[in-house]
């Protein structure tokens, strides 16, 4: 990497590889320290129940337990970041099966082990409520005192009847999507310990070590700044560490018992208390004219938050937003609703509420196309937004818009182009179909604040360290950012030390969620170049008197009114013996709106698009399907990584396959059946499809270099397109995801597809 | 009332076996598994723990040059046996190389595993296929790559 001004694009080696193939990387599951505790978390028996008594005098006294901890030794007992409405250890009910009720540290694995099973409970069960719809009668069981709704809204944009009235066409469905578990590799772990100043240490796999410690301080009751969490890098998080998991817990053991602890959950435990995708309920009537225009489209949303609201309130937000898809419906109405039930909690998870509706959706506008009879890329070409466009909500779209370009591409790709004329396949049991789906999915927390810093610090040696809290949870962030810094600053990559997710050392940079970490941390950055270069003008200004008009970061130093170069080692020096300070900070705030009424977030001002097309084969003796390839047209903005770009979409598009066909959580009457990876099963290296990853670059002006969020968009429009690709090969119209054998052949064989084949199997015979 | 176990009851055998070369011998009751005994006795955190039971192949190592989970590998099975961990794969190795080059890595989790899985399969088929590169793999579950990066890798380091 010799050329400087090439880093934004360049496909850098993440800098955090070769360590973790080495196995010398350190994830928070990996950390030992001195004299820790073993701790172990007794959760709920039952998906709901009163807590009538709790005795822990059996596991208190067994050997090598040091403490029992429950709902008594919590100051503060409840968190989140919604609605505090979850329990650090429960007191009066447990409301699903992942419910932590107590905490044994030990000085061994065994013992917590045992001990957690000699914690006596008196339990008395109650009527358990599991489906959604259920909940929402008013005689349903009440998960919390204040009802089962946990949110709820409804938004009418336009004249929906209008629009009805005159439509040729109306397509009506109702679909279900599944719950859907993270499955990251590294389940939930973390370390706590007191500091040399008494403070509490929390060392954990998360994705917001800022929000994380604002929730332990809370729950401790004790200042903040009695508290720092570090993140190191974490094994996979997708969302499901965007919550707290094993912080608080942690954090109580140690601030009871002064000693260091560890809290790693298994496998199982990580399945039945990890937060999940929402399983959602969308019934959808959408109306279109016969030219292909979609006139209106009415909307209903119901979400299963599970027993808390989590980030539930701003996933509903998102599946609103997005379940026009990125078209010109000229009206809506939407009816949108969490619930809370006894089913395990849901949260954020990649996508955070845009697949489920997005496969609603997508099932529609295709459905439409079919009863039209045009091309289904044509139909979306016809009503794609367009920058500048003012949306259903009303609002401007005002960032990069690139769906319709994507939808180009994919309209001129071969696998579209050539999709009905390779019909031969080896057996006539089996179908092949290619299917198509678009994606739309705001980024940066919308209408919320949403505000970042950065650090920038010039070392004596010329070299560079940046300092923010965003997690590298496998993304690459971290070497993204060093990629900026070398560009802004013209320094090489190696010499850009970048330091994150530490509270004690690096500026908060919020959360690392809703693809707009790179945004937020590159915009923070640049406020960060620009103060430095005031910097530069006050030291100048101080040693010559003159202030200088002009700063220029180049690849010899910092050049001065464009006659004198000064080294950045020089620099540093310069700035720390006049008493400047060797470090800036750079703030970034998204521009935002106004929420619209009855909304939290919406409308974003920045969004990412992309097309998916998926090639199936479908076995209709058998109802699987398999996936031999898939093509991603993604809107990507700049891309600052390809490498990374790529990798991001390619993960992202097998997750939307596992989504689509396979992950199944099976849950019944509140407990989960699938409670590890051989019952619960995401995609191997058999099931991966050939990805072919095309960016669309489109610029986005406000962001970093042009670049926008690519973290989630890969995932929105697979399923769709899977399914799709189905109803293409097969002509049913399969209305729920996961899609599995079973679920399909039942379709094909109400649809006569499977017994027409048994009758001609005689004959091929 | 249940009497309680201890730990001063458990019972405890020696295993000598040779771990990354070197001869090794460790104290632990019989069904612990060779996991258990690096992780949490050895202190040697290369070699990943996904699941515990088997389902996910982070935690493979060579057992006399064959992939195992060392999950489900209890330590009476290990006597006697050479292990290799990733700590004792060569960091300048051709497969490492290429894991990091072709992005192959994201959080990184499962690369250890990754390695070893790929390590053996080039001891047997120095020349893969894109399939036996699959299949060798096949238990072994990343989350974050959608393995196409990965069997790149592995093809690369092959020279294929
Ligand atoms: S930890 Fe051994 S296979 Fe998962
Ligand atoms: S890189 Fe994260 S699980 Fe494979």
């Amino acid at each position: 990497m010799s050329s400087m001004a090439s880093y934004v694009g360049a496909p850098v080696v993440r800098r955090d590889a070769f360590e973790k193939a080495t196995g010398t990387a350190n994830y928070a599951s990996d950390l030992f320290p001195d004299g820790f505790l073993w701790v172990s978390v007794l959760r709920s028996r039952y998906p709901h129940a009163l807590i009538k008594g709790i005795d822990a005098r059996r596991a208190r006294s067994h050997p090598g337990v040091v403490a029992v901890l429950t709902h008594e030794d919590v100051p503060v007992n409840r968190f989140g970041v919604f609605a505090k409405d979850r329990p650090v250890l429960c007191d009066d009910k447990v409301r699903y099966i992942g419910d932590p009720v107590a905490l044994v540290a030990a000085e061994t694995r065994e013992a917590a082990l045992e001990a957690v099973k000699l914690i006596d409970v008196d339990y008395e069960p109650l009527p358990a409520v599991t489906d959604p719809i259920a909940a929402l009668r008013a005689d349903s069981p009440r998960v919390h005192e204040s009802g089962n709704i946990c949110r709820q809204t409804s938004l009418r944009f336009g004249d929906v009847e209008e629009a009805f009235a005159r439509a040729d066409i109306v397509v009506e469905g109702t679909y279900t999507t599944g719950t859907q578990i993270h499955a990251f590799l590294e389940t939930e772990a973390g370390i706590s310990y007191l500091d040399e100043k008494g403070r509490i240490v929390v060392v954990a796999g998360g994705q917001s070590p800022h929000r994380d410690r604002a929730e332990i301080a809370h729950a401790l009751n004790v200042p903040a700044e009695q508290v720092r969490v570090i993140t190191p890098y974490v094994g996979g998080a997708f969302g499901g560490k965007d919550d707290v998991t094993v912080q608080i817990h942690l954090a109580l053991v140690t601030a009871k018992t002064g000693r260091p602890a560890r809290l790693v959950l298994s496998r199982e435990e990580s399945m039945i208390s990890g937060t999940k995708r929402h399983p959602a309920i969308i019934k959808m009537r959408t109306a279109a004219s016969r030219d292909g225009r979609l006139l209106a489209n009415e909307v209903e949303i119901i979400y299963d938050t599970g027993a808390y609201a989590a980030l539930g309130p701003a996933v509903l937000d998102v599946a609103i937003e997005n379940c026009n898809g990125p078209y010109r419906v000229s009206s809506a109405r939407i009816d949108a609703y969490l619930v809370y039930t006894n089913n395990m909690v849901a949260s954020a998870f990649r996508g955070f509420g845009a697949p489920q509706v997005m496969f609603a959706m997508e099932r529609q506008v295709d459905r439409i196309a079919r009863r039209i009879g045009i091309d289904p890329i044509e139909l979306r070409m016809i009503n794609a937004i367009r920058k500048g466009d003012i949306y259903v909500f009303g609002n401007k779209m005002e960032g990069s818009v690139g769906i319709y370009e994507c939808l180009k591409v994919a309209m001129d790709h071969p696998i579209w182009r050539d999709r009905r004329k390779d019909g031969t396949l080896e057996y006539p049991w089996l179908r092949r179909g290619v299917g198509v789906a678009a994606g739309m999915k705001g980024y940066t927390i919308g209408a919320l604040p949403d505000r970042g810093s950065v650090s920038v610090e010039l070392k004596r040696d010329g070299s560079v360290v940046v300092g923010g809290s965003f997690t590298e949870i496998g993304q690459g962030v971290v070497e993204s950012v060093a990629q900026l810094a070398a560009e802004l600053l013209k320094v090489p990559v190696e010499r850009v030390q970048v330091l994150f997710a530490d509270t004690e050392r690096s500026p908060d940079t919020s959360v690392t969620s809703a693809s707009r970490q790179l945004f937020l941390a590159g915009n923070a950055l640049r406020k960060a170049v620009v103060a430095l270069t005031e910097r530069v003008k006050d030291l100048v200004e101080l040693e010559t008197g003159g202030r200088p008009t002009s700063v220029t970061f180049t690849e010899k130093g910092v050049l001065v009114n464009s006659n004198e170069v000064m080294p950045l080692n020089e620099l540093a020096e310069r700035l720390e013996l006049r008493g400047f300070g060797r470090m800036v900070i750079g703030t970034y705030e998204v521009p935002k709106v106004e929420p619209i009424a009855g909304t939290l977030e919406i409308p974003h001002l920045f969004f990412m698009f992309g097309v998916t097309m998926a090639e199936v084969i479908v076995n209709v003796l058998t109802g699987t399907v398999t996936v031999p390839r898939v093509v991603a047209v993604i809107d990507a903005g700049r891309v600052i990584n390809p490498i990374n770009f790529t990798g991001q979409i390619e993960g992202a598009v097998v997750q939307g396959l596992g989504y689509a066909l396979i992950e199944e959580a099976k849950i019944v009457g509140g407990y989960l059946q699938t409670k590890d990876l051989s019952t619960y099963l995401i995609p191997s290296s058999k099931d991966a499809p050939t990805i072919e990853v095309i960016p669309v670059e489109t610029f986005e002006e406000e962001g970093p270099f042009g670049a926008k969020g690519i973290g989630e968009v890969g995932i929105l429009s697979v399923a769709p397109a899977i399914v799709n690709a189905v109803a293409e090969a097969c002509g049913v119209e399969p209305t729920s995801i996961p899609l599995t054998p079973e679920k399909l052949y039942w379709l094909l064989k109400e649809g006569g597809l499977v017994d027409r084949l048994r009758g001609n199997e005689g004959r091929i015979g | 009332m249940i009497k309680p176990t201890t730990m001063s009851r458990r019972i405890e055998k020696e295993f000598r076996f040779f771990l990354n070369g070197k001869a090794m011998t460790v104290r632990a009751p019989p069904c612990h598994t060779l996991l258990e005994i690096l992780r949490y006795e050895l202190r040697m955190t290369g070699t990943k723990e996904g699941c515990a039971r088997g389902d996910c192949g982070e935690c493979t190592v060579l057992l006399n040059g064959e992939p195992v989970h060392s999950c489900l590998t209890v330590m009476t099975q290990v006597e006697g046996k050479n292990v290799t961990t990733i700590e004792g794969i060569d960091p300048e190795h051709r497969l490492v190389r290429s894991f990091v080059e072709a992005g192959a890595v994201q959080c990184g989790h499962c690369t250890p595993g990754l390695i070893i899985s790929s390590y053996a399969l080039l001891l047997k088929r120095p020349r893969p296929t894109e399939e036996e590169v699959k299949e060798a793999i096949r238990g072994n579950l990343c989350r974050c790559t959608g393995y196409s990066k990965i069997v790149k890798a592995v093809l690369s380091a092959a020279g294929v």
